[in-house]
């Protein structure tokens, strides 16, 4: 039990020392608690989880807390962000993508105009694949087989309304046919989805890289394209865009703070994030996730976010779950 | 344990055969209001349509129900089970107004004991603190989970 | 046998003094915090998990095998001595285990889950260290239509927990689908009941509802009657331990259990609640004495938690082989490989051989502990009952809000929970049986996402069921099974007529 004795001494120790501290101001004093508006396991979760041990190990911040707060594609833990974060220096919120989605079609009382945004973090490939087994060689035939038949053409992937269903959309109105006649079958993650794939009952499916990268590699699976704007060191498949198919998508997660922050807050959690990002902690971290660096600070954030919003809310009314 | 009532109305069946349909009609105006149909195959209206009619088809059977015999529950402890929601009532309110989950626990601890006829209040407070207290410290500490944070917790 | 020379290597890691200490700490912390009511095998492994990432991945993957398995264990103890599930899949092992427990025969109870599980767990770990490639590739062919077919049959089985009437069984099981369509529906997006109120969007979380069912609303029903009834839980009657009739009745139920539990926990959606309710069907089904269930038969605990633990292996099947989690608690493990850069998937066995027979080996020797570790605790934890009345229910209560509260810090989640024990109250005044509300909630949304799968695919066409063999068959052994006890049933009153 002195496993445990030493543990309990330590918690000890940080909370007494917390006690003592000064009111934080410089980033490495910094105590803060990051929600993760999903369930444990989740990918804002580890997220969360990933950033909390890089900071604490590079010493940008003294303690870092992770609180799951589950719900609604992440817009419970949002609603419930900015109503109990305002103008806290030591509250932050990760976010993504799919939040952005769920915001429009839950109609959900608060969207990300409501916190601010301090920096976005990692951006995942989306992969588009067939099984091994398919007459799908490349893109081109896959597109072929759109045009030609948009209905048995069926696709499965994530649940409805998130980056994948918006991918099959993109797809699909590339093609020439309409987005809403996409048949997209949504399973509840890459795993039935890949369970469905590999027992061909579909025609092709959408995934992060990531989670369907063993498949990818042992040849079960048959990689497309990737819907990553450049090509990725280690991905054999080539981009949409570079196949001539003007379309990207990235799975992206950044990290918020409150509503109302004070500009020398703001710009404290701003340098803390900005100097994590850049250690080499982090750097190893990504690489042993499979996750691909995206930063942009928060300026630049701020405006990706109005204009990708815009898009998210098009592709969504194009497939019919958005007026 | 339960004693036969003689024939009639059976209250509590025909109250739970109302339900019943209210249950089915509101599933089947929430069905009826959906705007998002499938492309393919059936929407997810198609389920509460189901459950809806499953659900009326028991009122129904409830209705007819309540006319033949019926068995009445038991002599109850009305005083007890309002303890035992004091309990809980108690520790809803403790989180939303933030008490804690110390504070909570401990008051869910002694109305539950007093429900079960304990009158012993100090000793009860005293064993629902220490279990409180144990069970946050365990989960806070050891197994770094939050539990809801009071002007108590923060001391720890 | 190039497996078995894999396998006899594992077991030279995972017999390593060291190894073996973590193994039975594992084993320890594992049953030691998935006996807590309301906390489940997964968020036991979440919760325990941090721990082994302090250790180097062999040892690290020791532990976790014992926590795994530890608390798949720990569930059925609450379950039975206390009537609180911490998980939707010991729900049927509550049915009877806990009307055992009343009558003072705890101890033949968990001595049977033990042993059960023990068996079942040797069983299906053999099965995932040779068959495990071979069965993941007949799982994959189940298409959505196949699923359906087993939903259908897992539903016509739930009547075997009706109890006396089929209208309140039928009423409680509406319920439960109804209860299930709340939230957002997976496949278009749209909503179901939730009224607007943003914390019922993902639905009604099971083990919310199973604790609030089971426990709260015992304690609440047990306070209403304490006061008129001479009927107290008796802690001890006769031995704690099984009696040879006790095994006699039990070796077969824990292989039958075995049987269904490991193959259907295979699948990628398959899940571990279906199995529990077709073993206990199946008990029932074949038992000597069928007027025993409902009143404390050692088959309805020996089989449905052999199912279990054999369907917990079974999962490690598309995990390991897939990276497929099919669980919340395979989920929780495929995080704890990925901390060490290990990708389960086809390439798993293939790259780290010996990581993977590592890990079958800890698991053989952790449940070989389990056993060890928990026969002797079977007399201590039936002392649990001797606590007085208020300490005891009081206790339950604090325990299982505050597993509720710890997985979902959230204080409508709470009240959820607090409307659940009211309706449990309620259900048990007026003789509602409780099961079939929590496998309404289970089956219907995996039924209701199997079929419009299945029709998606189709483009609508509903003939799609009946073109796969699979689902023709199993549409077919449901609508045999929930005609035939009619027919009998007329049948007997004709030829009794006739006399």
């Amino acid at each position: 039990m002195t496993f445990f004795r030493s543990r309990l001494a330590a918690a000890w120790l940080v909370a007494a020392g917390a006690t003592l501290a000064a009111p934080a101001t410089m980033a490495q004093d910094l105590e803060l608690s990051i929600i993760a508006p999903a369930g444990a396991g989740g990918g804002w979760d580890s997220a969360a989880r990933a950033l909390q041990e890089v900071m604490m190990s590079t010493g940008n911040a003294r303690s870092v807390q992770v609180i799951n707060v589950p719900g609604a594609g992440g817009t419970v833990g949002l609603a419930q962000f900015v109503q109990g974060a305002a103008s806290s220096p030591n509250q932050m919120l990760v976010g993504g993508i799919t939040m952005v989605g769920a915001i429009i079609t839950n109609k959900a009382p608060y969207d990300l105009t409501a916190v601010t945004p301090i920096a976005r973090l990692t951006g995942d490939p989306l992969v588009i694949v067939v099984p091994a087994s398919s007459p799908y060689q490349t893109m081109a035939d896959l597109m072929e087989g759109i045009k030609s038949d948009v209905e048995r053409t069926i696709w499965a992937g994530g649940s409805a309304g998130g980056a994948d269903h918006m991918l099959s959309a993109l797809v699909t109105q590339a093609a020439g046919q309409d987005p809403a006649k996409v048949n997209y079958v949504a399973y509840s993650g890459g795993g039935e989805a890949l369970a469905a794939m590999l027992g061909g009952q579909v025609t092709a499916g959408i995934s992060g890289y990531g989670e369907w990268q063993g498949q990818i590699e042992s040849g079960d699976l048959r990689a497309l394209a990737i819907s990553y704007p450049e090509p990725i060191e280690g991905i054999e498949a080539q981009p949409l865009k570079a196949q001539g198919i003007d379309i990207e998508l990235v799975n992206w997660r950044g990290i918020f703070a409150g509503p109302d922050l004070a500009e020398a807050d703001k710009a404290a959690l701003e340098q803390a994030i900005a100097q994590t990002v850049q250690s080499p902690e982090w750097k190893e971290l990504l690489a042993a996730r499979g996750w691909s660096d995206y930063y942009a600070p928060s300026d630049e954030f701020t405006a990706f976010i109005a204009s990708e919003s815009e898009r998210v809310k098009s592709i969504l009314t194009s497939i019919g779950l958005a007026e | 344990m339960s004693t036969p009532t003689a024939k009639g109305l059976h209250k509590p069946t025909l109250v739970i055969g109302i339900a019943l349909f209210a249950l089915a009609f509101i599933t089947w105006r929430d069905a009826s209001a959906m705007q998002i149909r499938a492309t393919y195959g059936m929407g997810a209206d198609a389920a509460s349509y189901f459950v809806a009619l499953f659900l009326a088809v028991m009122g129904a059977g409830h209705l007819v129900a309540a006319f033949r015999w019926q068995d009445d529950p038991g002599p109850t402890d009305w005083k007890a089970v309002g303890w035992v929601a004091l309990g809980l009532a108690s520790l809803i309110a403790a989180l939303w107004f933030g008490a804690g989950f110390i504070a909570g626990s401990t008051l869910l601890f002694v109305f539950t004991a007093r429900a079960f006829g304990r009158r012993a209040w100090l000793a009860d407070l005293a064993l629902g603190f220490v279990l409180s207290l144990g069970i946050f410290l365990l989960f806070n500490k050891l197994l770094t989970l939050s539990l809801p944070m009071g002007p108590l917790e923060r001391l720890f | 046998m190039e497996s078995l020379a894999f396998l006899m290597q594992g077991f030279g890691t995972a017999l390593d003094p060291m190894n073996l200490a973590f193994a039975a700490i594992g084993v320890l912390l594992g049953t030691a915090v998935g006996v807590l009511p309301g906390i489940g095998p997964a968020l036991t492994v979440a919760l325990l998990l941090p721990i082994t990432f302090k250790l180097d991945p062999g040892g690290s993957l020791i532990m976790f095998a014992g926590i795994y398995y530890g608390g798949m264990y720990g569930g059925s103890t609450t379950a039975i001595l206390l009537n609180t599930p911490g998980e939707s899949a010991s729900v049927v092992t509550a049915l009877e285990g806990n009307q055992m427990a009343r009558r003072g025969r705890g101890g033949p109870a968990l001595a049977t889950a033990a042993i059960g599980s023990f068996v079942a767990t040797l069983i299906a770990t053999a099965g995932l260290a040779f068959f495990a490639p071979m069965l993941v590739k007949v799982a994959i062919q189940f298409g959505p239509w196949d699923y359906f077919g087993l939903m259908l049959i897992a539903f016509v089985t739930v009547s075997a927990t009706f109890g006396s009437s089929p209208l309140r069984g039928l009423t409680s099981l509406g319920l439960g689908l109804w209860l299930g369509l709340v939230g957002i529906d997976q496949l278009t997006g749209q909503t179901r009941l939730a009224f607007g109120v943003p914390n019922l969007l993902d639905g009604i979380e099971v083990t919310t509802l199973a604790v609030g069912l089971f426990a709260l609303g015992e304690a609440l029903h047990v306070a209403s009657r304490h006061l008129f009834s001479d009927e107290k839980p008796i802690a001890i009657k006769g031995s704690v331990w099984m009696s040879r009739e006790d095994w006699k009745r039990s070796w077969k139920p824990w292989l039958r259990g075995t049987a269904i539990g490991f193959p259907i926990g295979a699948l990628p959606a398959g899940g571990a609640e279906i199995p529990t309710f077709l073993s206990y069907t199946t008990e029932r089904k074949l038992a000597a004495k069928p007027e025993e269930f409902g009143q404390g038969a050692i088959e309805g605990v020996a089989g449905p938690e052999s199912a279990n633990n054999a369907s917990a292996a079974g999962t490690l099947v598309p995990l390991l082989t897939l990276g497929l989690p099919t669980s919340a608690t395979a989920a929780v493990m495929l995080a704890g490989f990925q901390q060490y850069n290990l990708q389960p998937g086809p390439l798993l066995f293939v790259q780290h051989p010996d990581l993977v027979w590592g890990l079958v080996a800890s698991l053989f020797i952790a449940n070989v502990m389990l056993l060890i570790l928990n026969l002797p605790l079977v007399g201590l934890w039936v002392r649990l009952l001797k606590i007085p009345l208020p300490w005891l229910y009081a206790g339950i209560l604090v325990f299982a809000c505050m597993g509720t509260i710890a997985a979902n810090p959230s204080v409508v989640e709470l009240m959820m929970l607090v409307a659940f024990g009211v309706l449990g109250f309620l259900m048990r005044r007026y003789d509602y049986p409780i099961a079939p509300v929590v496998v309404g909630l289970i089956l219907g949304p995996m039924a209701d996402s199997a079929l419009r799968r299945s029709l998606q695919m189709s483009l609508g066409d509903p003939m799609i069921l009946l073109q796969h063999p699979g689902s023709a068959i199993m549409i077919a052994i449901a609508a045999i099974a929930l005609v035939a006890p009619f027919a009998f049933k007329g049948l007997a009153r004709f030829r009794q007529d006739e006399d």
